[in-house]
């Protein structure tokens, strides 16, 4: 496996909502707010971070788009490129891209970016499986989240508008390089339903088996497939709701804060993780501004063995 | 009309136009229409015509069915088809977008597109199903097209179309040498 111990973090603003539906008519989901209000709370410091780099605000559009049934489908191709470049700007700058969303839909782009480097894994730590594709849902009757279907379209299931990508072609990354951390069992209605080709590790395991071991299993996975080089999707609703109720769908059982940065240095330490994404974040669920320093705090600590690289 | 075609591609992105402008020139095509009743495919004949436009930043093409030389009296009926596609690659999107318009069907009808292997792939979302336009075997003197739909997300798809194209001699456009 590759280390990434000793690569300055750049961080990467996406504040993007093009994968998420209206929540509230007439008010656009607030996931785009999340990277000042990270960054607002100390972020770059935190990480001791090289170099931050702010992509425009994509525009959020509530009509359906020409040839397409994924809403905002042509804009949020259009940002999945522009983020490819950072991300592969950063890692060819010898960086560790922080990737500070936003809502899922940045994964496409974060992954674009690091797989123009070559095979990389996925290792896709989320509270849902966002596996929805045009092949489990009714595409006639809604137009469809790419926040609910990001890994799907990572592995090339969909459209061709967010499947085929320039230089790397499709799928972005194959099953069997695909690792899925902390959906929640009770809530796998047959719809979301990953294949038997993608592993997973449900949150019920992950806090039945402990932190430690997960991190075994999951390097362990990579390790038998020949990966050397994975990146690392975070999605915030992998927490607790109790601890994190300020995304578009919080849920129950889920990791706590302390748990989470477990997790992702156990990762970072030993899955060959080239750089990360972080989502979901509402701060418009969240008007006593009660949660950034947690978040900051969280990634801090899974990534110190990087941030403490440049002290 | 002199501002509407062009003799080769422009500016930067000339060797994605030539992705469909290889196809430069009018060719014969030879139909073939399964319905999606199951009743026996349908043959037809129709010419189809390509070549750059809006100062080599287009590649358009002009569908007919049938051919000119089989229009009784040298007339097109209301009911028979003549259509124009535009095709026009965007570079920030790294896709071509196409639009197709039939006079007689009346259909207006939006894709994306991108050269898949040795294949050009044009598809659009459209309710509940995918539809894929697909060029292949693209040749000098021949090409094949086909249509196929899916309504399983990609699952499956259904044959709808094939079509089979011959270059007509001495009557190419103006290509890109």
């Amino acid at each position: 496996m590759e280390t990434s111990v000793g690569r300055p973090i750049e961080l990467i603003a996406a504040p993007s909502n093009l994968g998420l539906r209206i929540p509230v008519r007439g008010r656009e989901p607030g996931t785009w707010r999340a990277p000042a209000a990270l960054l607002a709370a100390g972020m770059e410091s935190a990480l001791n971070a090289v170099e931050v780099v702010e992509l425009p605000r994509p525009p959020y559009t509530v009509e359906a788009q020409p040839a397409t049934r994924i809403r905002n489908g042509i804009t949020l191709r259009e940002h999945a490129l522009a983020l490819a470049d950072a991300v592969c700007a950063a890692l060819a700058a010898s960086h560790f891209p922080v990737v500070l969303g936003g809502d899922c839909s940045i994964l496409l782009g974060c992954l674009l970016g690091a797989r123009r480097g070559g095979r990389c894994g996925l290792l896709h730590v989320d509270g849902h499986t966002d596996f929805f594709h045009p092949g489990n849902y009714d595409t006639a009757t809604r137009l469809g989240s790419v926040a609910g279907m990001d890994l799907a379209l990572a592995t090339g299931r969909g459209e061709l508008l967010l499947t085929h990508w320039p230089e790397v072609g499709s799928p972005l990354v194959a099953d069997e390089d695909v690792i899925q951390i902390g959906d929640r069992e009770a809530e796998v209605d047959g719809h979301g339903q990953l294949p038997p080709s993608i592993a997973r590790l449900t949150v019920q395991e992950v806090l039945r088996i402990g932190i430690d071991r997960a991190v075994e299993q999951a390097a362990e996975s990579f390790r038998q497939t020949g990966l050397t080089q994975s990146w690392l999707h975070i999605d915030l609703d992998v927490l607790d709701r109790r601890v994190m109720p300020a995304v578009d769908s919080p849920g129950s059982p889920g990791l706590d804060f302390d748990q989470l940065g477990a997790l992702i240095s156990g990762l970072v330490r030993t899955a060959g993780v080239v750089g990360l994404d972080v989502t979901i974040y509402d701060p418009q669920r969240d008007r006593r501004h009660a949660y950034p320093a947690a978040i900051v705090d969280c990634l801090a600590a899974g990534l110190a063995a990087l941030a403490a690289g440049r002290a | 009309m002199i501002t509407l075609l062009a003799d080769a591609p422009s500016g930067p992105h000339a060797a994605e136009l030539e992705q469909f402008g290889r196809l430069g020139g009018l060719w014969r095509t030879s139909i073939i229409v399964h319905p999606a009743d199951g009743s026996p495919p349908r043959h037809a004949r129709g010419e189809w015509e390509f070549g750059y436009a809006l100062e080599g930043r287009a590649v358009i093409d002009v569908w007919q069915v049938p051919p000119r030389d089989e229009l009784e009296g040298g007339q097109r009926q209301p009911n028979q088809e003549i259509g124009l596609c535009v095709r026009i690659w965007d570079p920030r999107l790294q896709l071509w977008r196409f639009t197709f318009h039939g006079t007689a069907s009346g259909a207006v009808v939006h894709m994306f597109a991108r050269e898949i292997g040795a294949e050009m792939v044009l598809e659009q979302a459209d309710g509940g199903r995918l539809i894929r336009w697909i060029f292949s075997d693209i040749g000098p003197a021949s090409f094949s097209w086909r249509s196929e739909v899916s309504a399983d997300g990609g699952g499956t798809w259904r044959l709808e179309q094939e079509l089979t194209a011959s270059r007509q001699k001495g009557a190419a456009w103006p290509t890109t040498q």
